[in-house]
């Protein structure tokens, strides 16, 4: 996504650039003009206004770079705190990423996770299965070895 | 007082109040002075390139609106143009960028002005 807003946004103010130049250059040329009309019969300097192609690929470039930032812009994060939480435990930290694609500072991480590590709700029971198990299971291998 | 019960009851995130509106804040702060540019290579002066930058700033909060809040906020069930998914206030995201983005407007119009119209 981001290459696509750098391009664009690129291509815009180059067209921007073009514009600047050519309108620099129209007026440089219509005040040359008026300072060697030899007749002096419209003194001053008459406005001339921008060309219309001019005019036009101004305002096709300002469209273009604005559609580019719009684009390289990060997302929004909701404000709510139920969406935002909720947000967090589907997607992870794959919602927080920035537009170069790193996770962004101030990510806080799932706001659940206090829940889940409560010490109060540690199955003990199992756990000490577990390691009975593995103890045992480790202690055949070795005598396996042996 | 029932808006304090309502913060109460369905609480807002800081952190992501700051980050929508720092994002907006920077978007809008860049494509004022755009606009400047802009202004400053057509040639517009006094009433003129302030309507244009009033005009093309609400088109931008709606292309911003369209890109960055629509997709998911329409998805979740919200009316189109409802920014409460992203912003406490409609009003605060629809005219914000008027003001934090017209120094830089005027800033780069003369500027322009000044560099084409020399």
């Amino acid at each position: 996504m981001t290459w696509i807003s750098k391009t664009t946004t690129f291509f815009g103010l180059v067209l921007l650039a073009h514009a600047c130049y050519s309108a620099q250059e129209h007026s440089a040329l219509q005040s040359f003009r008026t300072t060697s009309a030899v007749n002096p019969s419209s003194p001053g300097t008459t406005a001339v206004s921008l060309p219309l192609d001019i005019s036009l690929e101004t305002l096709v470039a300002t469209a273009i770079i604005c559609f580019g930032l719009a684009l390289g812009t990060p997302p929004l994060r909701p404000i709510q705190w139920r969406v935002w939480a909720g947000k967090i435990e589907r997607e992870g930290e794959e919602g927080f990423m920035n537009a170069d694609g790193e996770v962004s500072r101030d990510y806080v991480g799932n706001p659940f996770k206090m829940l889940e590590t409560r010490p109060g709700f540690v199955d003990i029971r199992r756990q000490k299965k577990d390691f009975a198990e593995w103890v045992r299971s480790s202690g055949e291998k070795q005598e396996a070895q042996i | 007082m029932s808006t304090e019960k309502d913060y109460q009851i369905s609480p807002v995130v800081q952190e992501s109040i700051v980050h929508n509106s720092r994002t907006l804040f920077n978007f809008q702060s860049l494509t004022a002075s755009l606009f400047g540019v802009c202004a400053g290579i057509l040639g517009l002066e006094s009433y003129t390139g302030f309507l244009f930058y009033i005009i093309s700033t609400l088109l931008t909060c709606i292309l911003f609106y369209a890109l960055r809040i629509a997709p998911s906020s329409i998805a979740s069930g919200k009316a189109p143009f409802d920014t409460s998914r992203y912003f406490r206030g409609a009003f605060e995201f629809w005219t914000s960028g008027l003001s934090g983005g017209l120094a830089g407007f005027i800033l780069t119009w003369t500027l322009f002005y000044g560099l084409v119209r020399a």
